[in-house]
């Protein structure tokens, strides 16, 4: 087998001293920053970008898959013991976690958070060792016009998933893509909306970007609504588990793979859906025990949406990867950092770079191992994390944002504009706008810029070889799917409520 | 009986905006308006891009044409949905009590000390002035101990400047302190 061999290559050249440094830095600062409030893998990555330029590719990545992974570890740890989760897709984690751990078996629940993600990541990445070169045999014939129909459906897949509300979705994919527009056009080099300040004519960073919306956006989000009683971490030992554990967890974490992976890979499909498909099927799968547990703390309910979180994070792997679509804002970022190193992920990346695509791939395996090592022994640690005092916390956060702009070109304008997505930031989180779609929409909209003028000089300007492809057709049909499923499913609901509302008047 | 209206909205019990009487103006119609006059800001500020018409195909004006346009269309429902009474989910977080009424002092003291870090930084230096930002910050945000909150401040301008600039060759400003590390 091809893959096979590519990726024994992989972890030839991952298996390095500096490469295992890397890799080990890369999982140590994804779990730090997984653990704490306030901060995530996609603004991480975007902070280490400007530091990592002098890194060689291959060792950056591998860093930043490290990062990536991490940060799933960490996030479980936050819910477990904590039961105020940040990131959306460990909300379902805290559910049965936090009771488990207030009934005294945190290490129960940490344990089979930890020992669920390290199987859920090994059998997802070798998914994607499996699925990549697949999609790139099929993607290796794709035109402009089917990159372009695959924007679009990334575009509204995104936005109206993240959101309760499409139009705010909307709204948000909107304010990205009009920030991605600033600066000089690639093809003809016309400054555009730069309003004259020289500073802009490259466009605004997607670390600042990132930074801003992310990291100063959720201090002056924070600083508005403090939570001013301290956080009740629940004490933690070594995360160990017992035999009945093992037998009650295998199957869940299996199910909650089979879940997350799919998910993951598809735009728009994310973490949350499959974590909470999970959960509700553990739920009625649960016989016993694990019956009269359920709600009040039950290891099934922390074992299957631990796995589909970790697993459908390495299925985003596959449309980033083979097709150069990010589909979470942490693969936006990491779009980003290819494209900083003058790559651009898709079928060309695998012919072209396969030693960094696989040394990557590799890398994951090796960094979810090291989790598990890094995780179980050092769970006291990370509860300790979780105490910092709540004004250092935010106030180091803004300081290490301030860092990683400054660092981009040494101007003090930077900060400013910096300051600028940061008011942004508080507005989209005080009214509810997900930030994810503007992330995306300013990484992918130049792409789809791009292609969309490719298609269109290739056709003539006819605007119809934009549907001349089968490929492209299915995908747009996809995306109106996409932008009417939220009608749809307020319509699905109405109707339900019809009968039920006649039903309580008998 | 409720209409059955309501429950298609809000099935997370979110706090209501508002307690006064319903009322047309809501801070979310500013965002909304940003959101509108963006898209209107794209299309007449891309005006006096010349496009290329010899080139084949479309030039530079054509993308943020299609941008703006799609941006006035969905300002346009997000300003109708404010005003008709919609709202989205503000974002849960570790350390936000989303029930609590927005402290705006809070977040004008952030910002304040925010800007005036970004003004001084040149002149100070780096050490100086994230100490003096971390000072600010987390005092503002709550730091009892104001002491302690000095010398964590101090020690991590110094740390990260050693770090940052010695050790992995970041430019940071030296300022005030130039020469002396």
């Amino acid at each position: 087998m091809d893959s096979l061999q590519l990726l024994i290559d992989g972890f030839g050249a991952a298996l390095t001293p500096v490469n295992l440094l890397y890799a080990l830095v890369g999982v140590t600062l994804g779990t730090l920053v997984g653990v704490l409030p306030g901060i995530g893998p996609a603004m991480t990555v975007a902070l280490l970008l400007p530091i990592t330029f002098t890194v060689p590719p291959a060792s950056a990545f591998i860093m930043f898959a490290g990062i990536y992974y991490g940060g799933m570890y960490g996030g479980s740890t936050t819910s477990i013991l904590l039961n105020t989760p940040g990131e959306s897709s460990s909300m379902i984690t805290a559910l049965e976690g936090n009771k488990m751990a207030r009934r005294g078996r945190a290490a129960q629940a940490l344990a089979t958070a930890a020992i669920g993600s390290f199987v859920a990541g090994t059998i997802a990445t070798a998914l994607l060792v499996v699925a990549a070169p697949a999609v790139v045999a099929f993607a290796i014939s794709f035109g402009p016009e089917d990159y372009f129909a695959l924007a679009i459906l990334a575009f509204t897949a995104v936005s109206a998933v993240l959101s309760r509300s499409l139009v705010r979705g909307l709204a948000s994919l909107g304010l990205g893509l009009v920030i991605g527009l600033i600066g000089i056009d690639q093809q003809t080099g016309q400054a555009r909306l730069t309003m004259g300040i020289p500073q802009l004519l490259d466009g605004i960073d997607v670390v600042i970007v990132a930074v801003g919306l992310f990291a100063l956006g959720e201090a002056l989000y924070v600083a508005s609504r403090l939570r001013h009683s301290t956080p009740e971490v629940v004490p933690v030992g070594r995360a160990w588990m017992g035999r009945s554990d093992w037998a009650r967890s295998w199957k869940p974490w299996l199910r909650g793979t089979a879940l997350g992976f799919p998910f993951g890979a598809l735009p728009g499909g994310g973490a949350e859906i499959p974590t909470f498909l999970s959960y509700a099927a553990e739920k009625r799968l649960a016989r016993g025990t694990a019956r009269e547990e359920y709600g009040k703390g039950a290891i099934e309910g922390v074992a299957g949406p631990e796995a589909a979180n970790n697993a459908s994070a390495a299925g985003t792997l596959v449309p980033l990867l083979t097709l150069g679509l990010p589909t979470s804002a942490t693969a936006a970022i990491l779009l980003a950092a290819f494209q900083q190193y003058g790559l651009q992920p898709g079928p060309q990346l695998f012919d072209h770079n396969p030693a960094l695509v696989w040394g990557m791939i590799a890398s994951l395996f090796i960094g979810n191992t090291m989790l598990l090592v890094l995780n179980l022994p050092l769970a006291p640690l990370w509860a300790r994390v979780l105490r910092i005092p709540r004004p250092y916390l935010y106030a180091g956060i803004v300081v290490f944002a301030a860092l990683g702009v400054y660092a981009l070109n040494g101007t003090v304008v930077d900060l400013v504009v910096l300051y600028v997505l940061g008011l942004l930031g508080f507005a989209m989180r005080r009214f509810g706008l997900p930030v994810a779609p503007a992330v995306i929409g300013m990484i992918l909209g130049p792409m789809a810029e791009i292609q969309l003028r490719r298609a269109l000089a290739i056709g003539a300007g006819d605007v119809t070889v934009l549907v001349k492809s089968p490929v492209a057709v299915v995908l747009l049909l996809l995306a109106l799917g996409a932008l009417l499923t939220p009608l749809v499913r307020k319509l699905a609901v109405r109707r339900e409520l019809a009968p039920t509302v006649i039903h309580e008047e008998d | 009986m409720s209409s059955p209206d309501t429950p298609v909205r809000a099935p997370s019990g979110e706090p209501p905006t508002g307690q006064a009487p319903r009322h047309w103006w809501r801070p979310e119609l500013v965002l909304a308006l940003v959101v509108l006059a963006l898209g209107v800001l794209v299309i007449v500020g891309t005006l006096n891009v010349s496009a290329a018409a010899s080139q084949l195909g479309i030039g530079p004006r054509f993308f943020p044409t299609l941008v703006g346009g799609a941006m006035i269309v969905v300002g346009v429902f997000y300003v109708i949905d404010v005003l008709r009474g919609g709202q989205g989910d503000p974002e849960e977080s570790e350390d936000v009590d989303a029930g609590a009424p927005a402290d705006w002092r809070s977040v004008a003291l952030v910002s304040g000390i925010f800007l005036a870090f970004v003004t001084v930084l040149n002149v100070v230096g780096w050490i100086i002035g994230s100490a003096l930002l971390f000072f600010g910050l987390s005092v503002v945000l709550g730091a009892g101990h104001k002491v302690r909150a000095a010398v964590v401040g101090v020690v991590l301008g110094l740390v990260t400047y050693l770090l940052f600039v010695k050790g992995l060759g970041v430019t940071l400003p030296a300022g005030w302190l130039r020469g002396v590390l």
